[in-house]
C-alpha cells in the first residue's frame, strides 16, 4: 500500500469515483468525481487532532461497524494517503476540529466535488468484491443472535489493530469462547442466494481456525462445509494441518441455529454425512462464512465503462480461456476479484497479467483497431439533395456522424465503433457497414436459405453476446435443431429490416432475431436501435398474419449457451406445429408482400451485381445446370 | 486518427477481381471428424464457383495448417481464402495473421463456425450436421466472393494508464505499470487505498499479516 503511494509515478486519488467514460482504445476520456474531504490534502500532515476533537461518533464501516469513529476520521490508522476527512452526512458544525487544527488550517469546509477530465491510454478494473448479508437467512439468526458473527466481523475481532486489539469475545457477554463453529458457503453454492462457489471461504475457515487454535490452545472448533476446496499450491498441507492440530471437520450444510435467550449459547442442527445422521452441538459463538458477491454498484460501473457482466453478476472476460484477463472492449481489463472471486496470490497475478497487457498499449506509439466503421455513399444521400433527414445521426450511440442539411451525413470514422445503427436505420440505404455490406450480408441469406429454406431456421446474431450464446452451447454440448443456420452481424442494430424481407421472401421457414440484453450491448445503445426495429417488424408480421413461432426476437448473452438451444428448439417445435401444406401456402402468400418492399434492394451498390453470382452458388448447392 | 484512402473511399465498391477462393476444411481431431466426414465437405465446397482449391486439414490452426494455406495462396493465387473450423471468437485473429503473412489483406479471409456451431451442437444428428456444415461454408465462400481489402485504422496511444479500485490487484497493476515508466492514476473510491485486504487479520497461504 505504502508502495503505491511512495511510486512517484502513481498519483493515488482516494474518495474518488469515476462519472464517465468516452472515447476507445489508446485515446479513453475519463471523467472523475473527486469527492470534497473537506480536509485539504495539500495542508493536512495526518496528525489527527481533529479526530480527538471531534465530538460526535458513528460506527466505523472499516471495522464492520463493531468499532466507533469520529465525524472527523480516517478509516484506518494505516490509511493511505494519510489524509483526514470530514463526514458531512454526520457532522454537527461545531468545528472543533477546526479549532484543534489550528495554524495548519488544513479542513476547509467550503470545498465541494470537483469533475476532473483525464487523458488514458487503457484501464485495468479491479473494484473488487462485497460481501453476503446474511440477514435474510433467518435460520441462522445472524442479527438476532448476538454470538452469531460473520467473517469478515471475526477478521476484525480477532486483529490485534482491530477494535478489541486481537481479543476475541464474545459480543453478548465479553467473554472469551471456548467452543467456536465456523460454516462454510453461507449463501454460497445455494440456489436461493449465490449458485456458484466463493473461492476463498474454505481456505480462510482453516485459517481462522488455525489462528484461533494457536492464540487459544484450549479453543475447541468445529467446520461445518459442503466440500473443502484446496486446490492450490500448497492448500492441501494447509488443510492436513487443521486436521491433525485437532480442528474438528463436520460434513453437513447446518439446518438451523437457536440461541438460549438467558445465556446466549448456540446450538446448531446438521447432517453429519460421515456419520449419516442429524446432530445438534452447543457453541458459545458462530461464525457465518458469507459469500463473495460483486459490488453493489456493479451494474452502474458495467455500463459506464461498457462493459458485460456474467450472470453471477461479475464483469465478463472477453474469453473465459485464451482471454481471461481482457474486457471485450479493446484496452480494458479485468485485475482481482471483480471479474469472479479470487484469493490474494490469485488477485496479485492477474493484477500484474492486466498490467502486462495494458502496457502492450501503452508502449506502442500507435494501435490499431478494426476498420469495420460505417461509410455514406454521398450521392445516395437525401440530405445532399436538401431533404431533411439526420436519421443515421439520432440512432448512431457514438455521435459519429455529422449530419447537417444540405450536405451529405459524413462518419467521422474516429468516433466510429463499427455498430452498424446507422446502415440498419438509414430508409434510403444510403449507409454501409465496410466487412458487413449488404452484398456480402445478403449472399451469406441466400446461401443459407439455398436449399429447403422452409425447414430453416435462420439466426441473426450480434459478434458480442448471442453469437457468444451459440458458441457456449455448443462447447457445453447443449444439442439443438440442425436445422439452424446461424448468420454474424456485430450488433442487433445492423439487421436491417430489409435483410428480414428478403430472408422471408426466398421462403425462409423461421428467423430469429438476436442480441445481447440491453445491460450487455457492446455499443451503448446499439441493442435499443436493434430491439425498436424488431417490435416494429413483430407488429407488421403480425399484420401479415403471420404464423406465430415463425419470428422470433431473443436477446441472448455469451453466458446462455442454454437458452440459445432453448430457444431454436422452441423455435424448432412451433415450425413443426404448423402443418407443411399450411407453412408453404403462407410463405408464398407471403412472398409478394415482402417482395414489394425490396423493390429498391437492388439499387443498393454492388448488390444486383453480388445476385448475378450468389445465383451461380445457388444453382450449384440445389444442383441445377449452370447455365453460364 | 489517420484516414486511410482504402477505407474511406473505395473499400464500400465492389471488388473488381474474380475470385480465387480457398477453402480449408478442419478436422479439429475428432471435433468435427467424429461428427461429420470433413472430405464430403470439402467435395461439395470445391465444386462451388469461385473456388479453386479446397481440401481437409487435421488442424487448421496448427503450424502444418497454417502452412498449407500459405504455400497455397502463393501456389494456387489464391485471393480469398474460407476456413471452416471452429469459432471466430477462437482463431479469426489466427488465421487473418495467417493469411497475412502470405500477403494477402487479412479482410480477405472468412470463417464457417463448423464446430462450436455445428458438430459440437448437433453430435446426435450427424446427417442435420453434414448438411449445415456445407451450407455454412457455402455461405463462407459467397460472403467471401465480395470481401473487398481494408485497413487496420491507426490510432495514437496516450501514454497514462488507469486503475479503477485500489485493492491488492489493483495496487499491483499499477505498480507493475509505473515501474515500467507508465504514468498510473490509481482511483479509489473510499478514503483509503488496500480494499478488503486491509482488513483481514493475517492471511493464508504464509499467515503473515496482510498490509
Ligand atoms: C473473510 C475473508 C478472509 C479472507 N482471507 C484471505 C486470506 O487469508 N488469504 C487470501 O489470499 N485471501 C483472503 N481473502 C480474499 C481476499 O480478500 C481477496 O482475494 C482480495 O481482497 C481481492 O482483492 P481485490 O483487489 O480484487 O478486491 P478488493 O479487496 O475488494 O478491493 C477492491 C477495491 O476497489 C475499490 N472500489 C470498488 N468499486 C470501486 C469503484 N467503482 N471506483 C473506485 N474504487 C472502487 C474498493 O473500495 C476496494 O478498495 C479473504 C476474504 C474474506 C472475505
Ligand atoms: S465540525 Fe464536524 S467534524 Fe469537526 S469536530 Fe465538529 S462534528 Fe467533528
Ligand atoms: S439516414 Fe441515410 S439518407 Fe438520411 S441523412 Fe443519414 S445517410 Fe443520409
Ligand atoms: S451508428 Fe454505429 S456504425 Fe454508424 S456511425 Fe455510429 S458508431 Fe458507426
Amino acid at each position: 500500500m505504502v508502495d503505491a503511494a511512495r511510486q512517484p509515478l502513481i498519483e493515488v486519488k482516494t474518495f474518488t469515483e469515476v462519472e464517465k467514460v468516452e472515447g476507445y482504445v489508446g485515446n479513453f476520456v475519463v471523467t472523475l468525481r473527486e469527492k470534497a474531504k473537506y480536509v485539504r490534502a495539500d495542508r493536512c500532515n495526518g496528525c489527527g487532532a481533529c479526530t480527538k476533537a471531534c465530538p460526535v461518533e458513528i460506527p466505523n464501516y472499516f471495522e464492520m461497524n463493531l468499532a466507533p469513529r469520529k465525524a472527523a476520521y480516517i478509516p484506518m490508522s494505516q490509511a493511505v494517503p494519510l489524509i483526514y476527512n470530514i463526514d458531512m452526512d454526520a457532522c454537527i458544525h461545531c468545528y472543533k476540529c477546526v479549532e484543534a487544527c489550528g495554524a495548519l488550517e488544513a479542513i476547509d469546509f467550503s470545498m465541494e466535488d470537483k469533475l476532473v477530465e483525464q487523458e488514458i491510454g487503457a484501464i485495468v478494473v479491479a473494484t473488487g468484491f462485497s460481501h453476503f448479508d446474511p440477514t435474510p437467512m433467518t435460520e441462522y439468526g445472524y442479527g438476532r443472535f448476538p454470538n452469531v458473527i460473520t467473517a469478515m466481523e471475526m477478521e476484525r475481532l480477532n486483529n490485534s489493530a482491530g477494535p478489541t486489539n486481537g481479543a476475541l469475545i464474545r459480543p453478548s457477554d465479553g467473554k472469551s469462547p471456548k467452543q467456536i463453529a465456523i460454516i462454510n458457503c453461507v449463501g454460497s453454492r445455494d440456489k436461493r442466494y449465490n449458485p456458484s462457489c466463493s473461492n476463498f471461504c474454505c481456505m480462510y475457515a482453516i485459517k481462522n481456525a488455525l489462528l484461533l487454535k494457536q492464540m487459544h490452545p484450549d479453543t475447541e472448533i468445529s467446520i461445518y462445509y459442503i466440500d473443502i476446496r484446496t486446490p492450490s499450491k500448497g492448500y492441501e498441507e494447509f488443510y492436513d494441518r487443521a486436521r491433525e492440530s485437532g480442528i474438528r471437520f463436520i460434513q453437513g450444510r447446518p439446518s438451523e441455529i437457536t440461541e438460549d435467550p438467558d445465556t446466549h449459547q448456540l446450538f446448531i442442527s446438521s447432517e453429519d454425512i460421515t456419520l449419516g445422521k442429524v446432530i445438534e452441538r452447543e457453541y458459545d459463538m458462530v461464525m457465518l462464512n458469507q459469500a463473495a458477491i460483486p459490488q453493489p454498484d456493479q451494474n452502474h460501473m458495467s455500463s459506464v465503462l461498457n462493459i458485460a457482466q456474467s450472470p453471477g453478476g461479475w464483469f465478463m472476460e472477453y474469453h473465459p480461456k485464451l482471454r481471461p484477463i481482457d474486457s471485450p472492449t479493446d484496452g480494458i481489463f479485468f485485475a482481482g476479484a471483480c471479474q469472479g472471486p479470487k484469493d490474494i496470490p490469485a488477485s496479485v497475478a492477474q493484477g500484474s497479467a492486466a498490467a502486462s497487457r495494458a502496457s502492450r498499449i501503452l508502449h506502442s506509439d500507435s494501435w490499431q483497431i478494426e476498420p469495420t466503421v460505417a461509410v455514406v455513399w454521398p450521392d445516395r444521400c437525401v440530405s445532399a439533395k436538401g431533404q431533411a433527414c439526420g436519421i443515421c445521426a439520432r440512432a448512431c450511440p457514438y455521435g459519429a456522424i455529422d449530419y447537417t442539411k444540405g450536405l451529405a451525413a459524413e462518419v467521422i470514422t474516429a468516433k466510429c465503433h463499427g455498430c452498424g445503427a446507422c446502415v440498419g436505420e438509414c430508409p434510403h440505404d444510403s449507409i454501409t457497414q465496410l466487412h458487413y455490406t449488404d452484398a456480402q450480408v445478403l449472399a451469406q441469406i441466400r446461401t443459407l436459405l439455398a436449399v429447403e429454406p422452409e425447414k430453416k431456421i435462420l439466426a441473426f446474431r450480434c459478434q458480442w453476446c448471442s453469437y457468444g450464446g451459440a458458441d457456449l452451447a455448443g462447447t457445453s454440448h447443449f444439442e439443438y435443431s440442425a436445422n439452424e443456420r446461424g448468420l454474424r452481424v456485430m450488433c442487433s442494430a445492423r439487421m436491417d429490416a430489409d435483410l428480414i424481407y428478403d430472408a422471408y421472401r426466398l421462403g425462409a421457414g423461421a428467423i430469429l432475431y438476436s442480441g445481447c440484453h440491453p445491460q450487455d450491448c457492446h455499443y451503448i445503445t446499439g441493442q435499443v436501435v436493434g430491439a425498436k426495429r424488431a417490435a416494429r417488424l413483430e407488429k407488421i408480421f403480425e399484420r401479415m398474419q403471420m404464423s406465430p413461432g415463425r419470428f422470433r426476437v431473443e436477446w441472448i448473452s455469451a453466458a446462455e449457451g442454454d437458452k440459445y438451444a432453448r430457444v431454436i428448439n422452441e423455435m424448432q417445435a412451433s415450425l413443426d406445429a404448423i402443418p407443411e401444406d399450411a407453412l408453404k401456402a403462407e410463405i408464398e402468400r407471403l412472398r409478394p408482400e415482402m417482395a414489394k418492399k425490396l423493390t429498391k434492394l437492388n439499387e443498393i451498390p454492388g448488390v444486383a451485381q453480388a445476385s448475378v453470382q450468389v445465383d451461380f452458388i445457388v444453382d450449384e448447392m440445389i444442383g441445377k445446370e449452370k447455365v453460364a | 486518427m489517420s484516414e486511410d484512402p482504402i477505407t474511406k473511399s473505395h473499400a464500400a465498391d465492389f471488388p473488381q477481381d474474380e475470385p480465387r477462393i480457398g477453402v480449408y476444411v478442419c478436422h479439429c481431431g475428432s471435433n468435427i471428424a467424429g461428427v461429420i466426414p470433413p472430405e464430403e465437405v470439402v467435395d461439395f465446397a470445391g465444386k462451388l464457383p469461385g473456388v479453386v482449391r479446397s481440401i481437409d486439414t487435421m488442424y487448421a490452426c496448427a503450424d502444418s495448417g497454417q502452412r498449407l494455406i500459405k504455400e497455397d495462396i502463393a501456389k494456387y493465387g489464391l485471393n480469398r481464402v474460407v476456413v471452416s473450423a471452429c469459432s471466430v471468437r477462437m482463431h479469426e485473429p489466427t488465421f487473418r495473421g495467417c493469411v497475412a503473412e502470405a500477403g494477402l489483406n487479412p479482410f480477405l479471409m472468412e470463417m464457417a463456425n463448423i464446430r462450436e456451431q455445428c458438430t459440437w451442437a448437433h453430435g446426435h444428428d450427424r446427417a442435420g450436421a453434414l448438411e449445415k456444415a456445407k451450407d455454412l461454408t457455402a455461405a463462407a465462400v459467397a460472403k467471401a466472393s465480395f470481401l473487398t481489402p481494408l485497413n487496420m485504422i491507426k490510432v495514437p496511444v496516450t501514454k497514462r494508464a488507469m486503475v479503477i479500485g485500489g485493492g491488492v490487484a489493483g495496487i499491483n497493476a499499477a505498480l507493475d505499470l509505473a515501474e515500467q515508466n507508465i504514468p498510473v492514476t490509481l482511483v479509489e473510491k473510499e478514503p483509503t487505498i488496500g480494499g478488503v485486504m486491509a482488513q483481514l487479520n493475517k492471511t493464508f497461504p504464509t499467515m503473515d499479516c496482510s498490509i
